[in-house]
Order: C-alpha cells, then structure tokens, then sequence
C-alpha cells in the first residue's frame, strides 16, 4: 500500500480531515477498535503476522518488525511522514524507543529520540529524575551475581543489620522490560545462586517498606490532563480504579511531583504511567516511568469506572492537532465522574499440580464480580515461578465501595482458580 | 476534603442490571473483529443473571439488544432459522461453558419471538413456539433435575442455568401443554411417515421416561408410541432385552407365534415406527417359518401377492439387511411389497444387484460415519434403498439445502424406481454419476461445488449417498445454460428428473428483474393443464417438478423451493385440492395469510402435503406442462384468476 492512499483507506473516511493522522506502533484489538470509533485518521505499524487480520478486517496497516533500532529505522519514519503521518503511538515497552525515532523525524524534534531512550533504561530514568530533583531509593547497576550480592550486603549493613537478622529484601529488574517482567525479589545470597547469566545487566534497588502505587497521566502542551491514580492491592496481583480516599488523600502531593516528572524529562505531549512508594509519614519516592500504557488492562478499569475510553484520549494526548477545549471536554473530571469503582485480580495457580479451571463460587456470586478471562489450563504442571512471571488471566470486578473492592480483591489471593 | 465518586449503593439485581447493560453496549459498539473478545464477558455477566429464576428476565428483557449486539455473530446460532431442536436440546445438557450460556440465550430469544416480544426477521412466532416445543420435549428429564454422568462431570452452575431456563420455557410455554403437545407433535410427524425417524425416537425415549414418573400422567396418545418403539407384542410386553425375548420365541406355540406377527404388523403400519423386536422375531421367522411373513409385515392381498411371487429375493433381503440397528427397514419393505413395484421387469434383478453391489471406499466410510460399523456399510444402504423405494414420500433433504435432489430421488422411486437404483449403484460403486445435458455428458465428478459444501447431513442412507453427486450435477447444467438469460429450472428439470418432465414452461417472474411477469397468463395455463374442471378432467400422470415462493407465517417471503405436483384432485369435502411432495423434512408450514399446508385429514396419502388449489396457486411460480395438451386456458373464471393474483400481491409479489 503506498503513502497517500494510507489517508484514503477506507476506515479513514469520515474521519476530521482537521486533525492529525496518527500511526500506532503495535498491534492491540482493543486499541485499533478504539481507535477505529474515533474522530483521527490511523494506521497500525505492527509485525507482518498481523497483515491477514488487518486486511481481511480493513485496518489500515503497515509491516515493520521491532527489533532492535537499526540502520533501516529511518525507512518507517520516512514511510510514515510521506503517508501524511502527524505522530506515532507506542502501544508497548519495546515500541517506545521506536515512537521517539519516529517522531523525532516527523515532528522535527531530535530530542524526542533522546528522551525516549531514558524511558527505555531504567538506570538512565532513575539518575535523570534524581536530576530532577526527584526522592528515589539506592540503586545501582549489577553486571554479575557478585554485584547483586554485594548490593544486598551494603544495604543490610547501611540498615544497621547484624549477622543472621533476617535481611532486607532488594529487587532486581531488568532495564528495558515492562511491569513485572524480570523482576525479582531477593533476600539471601542463595536467591542470588538462582538468576540466570542471561538476566544481567539489571537494576537493582533497595526495598522501600511503603505503600506502592501507579499513576496514569496523559499530558498535552506540557500540562496534565487526566491523572489517574491505580492502588495495588498486592504488587503482581491486583489493582484498582479509582483508588481508596486512603491514597487519594495524598492526589494533590502527586500531581507535584508528575509535574516535577514533566519538567525532569521534558515531556510536552503524550501519556505517562509512573509508579511511586509513599512511605508511612508521607514522603513520596519514585520508581519508574513507562511512555505507554500500562499492563494490567488499567485502560479497561478506568473505561468501566468513568466510561471514557483510555486509547481515545491517548490520541488526543498525541496528537499535535488537538486542542485544548477539544481534550478538555473530552475528559471527566477525576474521581468524582466515576460511576464505581473497577479493579482486577491477576490469576496464579497455586498448586502444583491442575487439572480444572473453577471459578470459586464465593467469586463467582459476589455481586462486584463481573467476568474472567481464563482459559481451561493446557498442562496439568505448573511451571514453578521465577521472579514475578506471568499471570493466567484477569478476573474483573466492579462495585460501589472502594473498600469492599479491595478486601475483596485481596481475599483472591487465598482461592484457588486452578484445582 | 479528599473527592469521592458520587455512586449509591445498589441492590445486586440491580447490579447485575447495570454489569448486563454495560457489557452489552461495549460490545455493541465494538467493531466486529473485536467482538469475540468480548463476548465471553457478556455470557459470564449472563450466566450469572441465569443462574437464578428470579433473575432470568433480565436477559429475556435484553434478548433483541443482545442478539444486535452481536453475541450470535460468526456461531451457528446467528441464523436462527436453520437451528435443529435436537442439537440445540443436546447443546443444553451437553455442552461447555460457552456454548451453554449462548444455547440458554438463544432459546430464550426463541421465547421472546414465540410470545411476540420480539419481532424477528428470519423467525417466526409459530416457528418459534414448534421449535421451543421440540427443545422441551427433547429434555423434558430437566424436570426432575434428571443429570447423567457426563452432565454431572461439567463446569459448576452449567447444569443449574440449563434447567432455570428450561423451567423458565416451560412456565411460558405452558406446564400442562406440553406433554400432550410432544404427543400431538410426534403422531403429526408419523402422518407424514419419514424415512429419517431418529429425533422422533428420542422424543418417545423421553415421553416413556415421563410416562414412568406417576406425577405426569398419561398423556393422549402416548401409550401406542411407547408401545410401538419398545413393546408392541405380547412377548416382549415388559421390554425383556433381545436374549429372553429369542428365548421366548423358541417356546412360543402357534397361537402365540401368529399373535405375534399381528401384533408387530399392527404397531407398525399404525405409527410407521418398527420395534426392535420386530427385527428379531422377522429374522427368526424368516429362517424357520416364511409362511409368516405376510402377516409380520402386515401385508394386504396386493402385497402378499408379490412376496410369493419374489419369496427368494424377499427372505435374502430380511436376511441382509434386517437388523435391530436397521429396524425401520422392515417399514420399507412392506410398504415396497404393497405398491406393487417388483412386478416392473427390471425391479427384481435390479435388487439382486444391489444384494451383493460393492461398494467404493468413499461411500463405504461416508455411511459408517453416519450410521456406525455395527454392521458393514452396504447393510445400511440396502436398508436405506428398502425405505426409500417403499417410502418415496419420505425423503427428505435433512439439514441441507438440497431440495433439487432430494426431490430427484424421491420422484425416482415414485415414477421411475429401477432408474433410482441405477443411480444408487453408479454414486455407491462407482463413486460417480453421470447424466447428459442436450447432448453433452455431466459427471458429478467435474469440479463444480454443490450448494451442499462439506457433504449432507441428517439423511437417509440412499440420500447420504447419491445426493451429493445429485447437487454438483444439478450446478454444473446450471452453469451450462447460465448465459441463456432465461430461467435454467427450464431446460434443466426435463434433462434433470426424465423425460415425462413437461417441456412446457411457465415462469411467474421476469427473469432478469425479479418482477411479476404475465402473470395472468401463468395462472390460466396453470389451471387449464392441472385443473380437472379446465384440463378435460385428466388426472395428473407423471409427477411434475414445480417451484413455489416459500412464505412464512407473516406472509413474508422466504425463498425460492422445489416440490413435486403429485395430484390434483377433490377431497372429502369437494373442495378441489393440489396434493404435491414437499422435500422439506416437514411439510406441515404456515405460510401466512391464512395457507396453512395440511399433512394429514384432507385426502392425503402419506408424506403428501395438500392446498386447496387456489391457494397452491398462489405460492407457485414455476411449473412445466405438455404443450400438446393446452387445456382451455381462456375458460379459467375471471373471478378465480383475481383471487389468486391479490393473495400472490398480498404476500411474496408485494414488492414485485
């Protein structure tokens, strides 16, 4: 398909001529199907996998594969900027660094390419917030297992430790990946024993005892537009939307310091979803920055609880057409425009061995339940977790009460989904 | 002060409300390559509303959004139309998570459309309530929370929604009907005496579990069926199993062995269903005592007349393919004995033929897929051929749209019964058919798709076997005068069914536009080669392939279907009727406008369906007639031919 007729395509018709033509870098149903209902022209620059789908469904698309940056990256951005293309998207973690080279080229900002980078190292992103002026832990970076173990040993000694109290845990991640992928928790030199060559070089943090939580901004023309605060029931397991009074109390301390984020990585457009630890007298410190949407289906949660949809607003953060009456109105007002509270739980056998998917039934007929997306297991073994693995699917909820929804998301974590 | 949405507290129904409402609008707005992902969220919302009686109305309520929604789209139960009781009964009590819940739905959409609180564009209301009625009848154990072992094994809560909605139906449906509904259902089936009696079968397995429980009673008529299936005779009274009852028959005097006979004979021609018994009690008299067999067959002095004279040729028929799995056969063979057809010379050497006709490996497997390897292939289609040529009236095209051949086949064995097995040995054998269009050889081999993609279903052995050659052969001479500009059923159906098919032709409707065409003069000729009063008062003589404009109850127009003009002729009220084969499994239809087909009570023979022949006329489009033989077209009553174009106008030809 060549350049101009990506604008003509026939899902680009009865689009406003008047705003930006957006490229989305990945391929997600439920974005392309927001995205589709919604005023911006588009394209999804996706693997060639997807070209059958796309084609027989009408999506516009283009092939490109994302691996790493490489002398051919120039040929998508030259591609997208002669179809017309005003901005480009990143939908995941390893489309990012892709976006800021993109855009650096169609909007004439090399920058951009810059800034993307530091989203995509979590070294990088922790020593530029702390520039910033930003609170965050002890980190540093570990090429080896002796690092790691000496990491452990420094920050139980700074703790006052003494032989054989039990240590404080350290966590390990690796710099480039989303959420809870590769991340590790490490307490004794024998968890150390257990990673693999293959995870260096890593992150590694102290622990902060405190609570942790997530926030969802999207910015345009420098300025916050919607910010949303997600509450972890348990790391890994579970989150919600809105959160309790409990953390909102603190919304006005927050939005300081996504303001402070704004300005550390002059960040003008787009979408943010940083995660922070607020310690028990209230101090905030800062974890990492994502320039993406976040995992754990939170665009989903917050389309049920304010009835916007996530992905639309992502454009609008985007795009350079947008205007600020347009974006305005297009989001409700935090936390008071939510019609109830929506949260999910992410499902882990927890025996060893399974052989049946059952939903529990006090699940099941609790009235917040609404549906699951598990799938009847395929082996009866399950595989022994390493570092925070995945889940088998999300259970959704949806309720009046803030801390009913939480209790009861906690409450998942002693079912079993799986006998 | 910290911001707090501003929700109320709800009541779980009404939650479960908002929850319905808010996943049937997200995937109603999704576009359709994103609907299947979220439509497993809406049947989860669904099942928990179902789960409870006292909740079920709020999916009934939602039923239309549900279905506009999308939640049928890309599954079997997205045409309504074409959905079989049987499957969706099984579904109900056999199926997983899924495809429970989207059954539940479904029936409950068929609710919603039988009571006239939805208005659906491919079903119904009376379509609706039959169909609920054979559902319900399928699974009438759900009333006594009746579960076998594999339903037990299923996915918690399953069983629970398939008998809250299955109560629910029958709250609606009305309690106290049904049961002598399913009885009225079945005897009105049996009238028109099928070849294909399984789902009936089931039924009366259900209506003999029912009958056992004392709180149900007795129903009207459903003794005779349950005796007709498990227990016709004196020695098999307490259904006893096929080893004490071959015992019995070892000590049974004469008296008893002629009883015996009487009364399988009696059970059989009353309802056309044959027991199981009567297969072994015809075995063993076939060994030890033929002398009895006119009287197990229940046969009249025309049909006793013909097995002495082909005795040998009977007994080894019974003797090949008589088996309790083949049971209905023993039907066919009777009713074969009694239409006289083996006095036709080339009827007896053409079964010795099909006695020992080898037969290919397609269709050897094709028939064991179907009928399973209790017994090699060729035992089911003998049997098969034995209902067939006994049964012409009782083919029917299954689940399948071929209505063309099925017809073909059943014309065959009306009309021209050695031609059929002819072609019954070429498609069997052979694994090919080939027929001659103006000259030209068409091979059902040619690589022409039939309308049937993927095989037939749901038939008769000789159907399963033949109609698929039938259905490419009908295509490929199809293809052949495509380009003709003139309606193809013309110069297909004489080469097609055989040389008695009438190279006049009439059509209503323009071609190339679809609009009525001459209609008038359609009509006259129509009354004036079929008509007595217009025709000489000549008799129909051939079976004449014709097409109708299939309506449905609302007298909207379905569809264009082929049947067969067999008579036209007076009923016991002197009301001048139109007697034809209709190919559908079930004749009896509601074409709105007050023409309601009737099976049975109006001068029908059985598996014929009859109109008064104004009525007939004004469904019919297409008929071919001798040209040599015009009739009095210009003495067709001006009144008359008014009559028929204002019911056409009112109904299929509104628009045309």
């Amino acid at each position: 398909m060549t350049g101009t007729s990506l604008k003509d395509h026939p899902s680009n018709k009865n689009k406003n001529p008047d705003k930006g033509f957006v490229a989305i870098l990945g391929w997600s149903l439920a974005a392309i199907d927001a995205i589709d209902r919604f005023d911006r022209r588009y394209v999804i620059v996706a693997p060639a996998w997807a070209e059958e789908f796309a084609n027989a469904n009408n999506i516009p698309y283009i092939p490109w594969n994302f691996e790493r940056l490489n002398d051919r990256s120039m040929e998508i951005a030259k591609t997208l900027k002669e179809a017309g293309v005003d901005v480009a998207i990143p939908l995941f973690e390893e489309t990012v660094e892709w976006a800021g080279a993109i855009n650096s080229v169609l909007l004439d900002q090399p920058r951009i390419y810059g800034q993307a980078l530091l989203f995509r190292d979590k070294a990088l992103m922790k020593r530029r917030a702390q520039l910033g002026g930003i609170r965050v832990g002890i980190f540093e970076e570990a090429h080896d297992k002796d690092d790691v173990i000496r990491f452990l040993k420094r920050v139980n000694q700074t703790l006052l430790k003494l032989e054989g109290d039990p240590n404080d845990p350290i966590h390990m991640k690796a710099f480039d990946k989303a959420g809870c992928l590769g991340h590790r928790v490490i307490r004794t030199p024998e968890d150390v024993y257990n990673i693999p060559d293959n995870e260096f070089p890593a992150l590694l943090e102290s622990h902060l005892d405190g609570w942790e939580f997530a926030v969802e901004a999207w910015i345009h023309n420098g300025k916050i537009r919607f910010l949303n605060i997600s509450e972890y029931v348990t790391l890994g397991y579970s989150v919600f939307v809105p959160a309790t009074p409990e953390l909102e109390k603190y919304r006005a301390q927050i939005t300081q310091e996504i303001e402070k984020l704004i300005k550390a990585f002059d960040i003008d457009f787009g979408f943010i979803h940083p995660e922070y630890f607020v310690t028990n007298d209230g101090v905030m410190y800062f974890g990492e920055v994502a320039y993406r949407p976040p995992g754990f289906k939170v665009f989903e949660l917050l389309e049920r609880s304010y009835g916007f949809n996530a992905y639309q607003g992502l454009v609008l953060s985007f795009d350079p057409k947008t205007t600020d009456e347009e974006i305005t109105a297009f989001f409700p007002k935090e936390v008071v425009d939510a019609k109830g509270y929506a949260g999910c739980f992410g499902v882990y056998p927890r025996r060893r061995v399974v052989s049946n998917l059952e939903i529990p039934p006090e699940t099941e007929q609790h009235p917040y339940f609404e549906f699951h997306e598990l799938q009847q297991p395929l082996e009866n073994k399950v595989t022994k977790r390493t570092a925070f693995g995945t889940h088998w699917g999300l259970v959704y909820f949806f309720g009046d009460d803030s801390h009913q929804l939480r209790d009861l998301l906690k409450a998942q974590e002693d079912l079993d989904y799986y006998i | 002060m910290v911001a707090e949405p501003t929700v109320t507290t709800r009541s779980p129904r009404h939650q479960l409300e908002i929850q319905l409402d808010n996943a049937i609008a997200r995937l109603d707005e999704a576009r359709s390559f994103a609907k299947p992902a979220l439509s497993g969220r809406v049947l989860d919302i669904c099942k928990r509303a179902l789960m409870s009686a006292d909740s079920v109305d709020l999916v009934y309520d939602r039923i239309a959004a549900l279905e506009r929604s999308g939640i049928f789209d890309g599954s079997d139960w997205a045409t309504p139309e074409i959905l079989q009781p049987l499957l969706a009964a099984n579904t109900l009590r056999m199926g997983n998570r899924h495809t429970v819940i989207l059954e539940c739905l479904s029936q409950l959409r068929f609710l919603a459309v039988a009571r006239g609180d939805y208005f659906h564009p491919s079903v119904s209301s009376e379509h609706a309530q039959h169909f609920l009625s054979q559902v319900l009848a399928l699974n009438l154990n759900l009333l006594f929370d009746s579960f076998g072992e594999a339903e037990r094994e299923r996915e918690a809560g399953l069983n629970e929604i398939a008998r809250v909605v299955y109560l629910h139906l029958v709250e609606h449906i009305g309690y106290e009907n049904i049961f002598d509904r399913v009885v009225d259902e079945v005897w009105r089936i049996l009238a028109q005496r099928p070849i294909q009696v399984d789902t009936v079968k089931t039924v009366i397995t259900q209506i003999a579990v029912c009958m056992a429980n004392p709180e149900m009673g007795t129903p009207r008529g459903g003794d005779r069926l349950v005796s007709a299936l498990f227990n016709p005779s004196h020695g098999c009274r307490e259904d006893p199993g096929f080893d004490a009852y071959m015992q019995r028959l070892q000590a049974m005097d004469e008296h008893a062995f002629q009883q015996e006979a009487g009364a399988f004979a009696r059970a059989m021609h009353d309802t056309g269903l044959v027991s199981v018994y009567h297969t072994v009690f015809l075995r063993d008299i076939n060994e030890r005592r033929p002398d009895l067999l006119p009287a197990a067959l229940g046969l009249s002095s025309t049909g006793r007349e013909v097995l002495l004279c082909y005795q040998p040729l009977i007994q080894a028929l019974i003797d090949k393919a008589i088996f309790p799995e083949t049971a209905q056969g023993v039907y066919g063979l009777a009713t074969l004995l009694e239409r006289g057809i083996l006095y036709h010379p080339a009827m007896a050497p053409a079964l010795w033929r099909q006695l020992a006709l080898p037969l290919s490996d397609a269709t050897s497997e094709a028939l064991t897929r179907a009928f399973g390897n209790a017994h090699p292939a060729h035992v089911y289609l003998l049997a098969g051929v034995l209902n067939t040529l006994g049964q012409p009236l009782g083919v029917g095209q299954g689940n399948n749209p071929t209505c063309q051949a099925a017809r073909a086949i059943s014309m065959w064995s009306y009309n021209d019964p050695d031609y059929l097995l002819q072609v019954v040995a070429w498609a069997a054998r052979d694994n090919e058919v080939v027929m001659h269009f103006e000259g030209q050889p068409v091979s059902s081999r040619q690589a022409v798709e039939g309308l049937a993609k993927g095989g037939v279903l749901d038939v008769d052995p000789v159907s399963l076997v033949v109609a698929p050659h039938l259905d490419r052969i009908y295509m490929a001479m199809g293809q052949l005068c495509m380009e003709r500009g003139e309606d193809p059923h013309r110069r297909i159906n004489p080469e097609f069914h055989g040389w008695w098919v009438g190279r006049g032709f009439h059509i209503a409707v323009d071609v190339a536009s679809g609009l009525l065409s001459e209609y008038e003069t359609f009509l006259r000729y129509f009354y004036a080669s079929y008509h007595p009063y217009y025709n000489g008062n000549q008799p129909v003589i051939h079976p004449q392939p014709a097409g109708i404009a299939v309506t449905n109850s609302a007298g909207r127009f379905v569809g264009w279907h082929a049947i067969t003009l067999l008579r036209v002729a007076l009923d016991q009220e002197d009301m001048m009727r139109a007697y034809f084969f209709n190919p559908n499994n079930d004749s009896g239809q509601d074409w709105g406008d007050d023409v309601i087909v009737s099976t049975s009570g109006h001068g029908e023979r059985f598996g014929e369906a009859s109109l008064p022949v104004q009525q007939f006329a004004s469904r019919l489009y297409l008929f071919h007639y001798d040209s040599l033989e015009p009739g009095s077209p210009e003495k067709v009553p001006e009144e008359d031919i008014a009559t028929i174009v204002a019911m056409a106008r009112a109904t299929w030809a509104s628009e045309r």
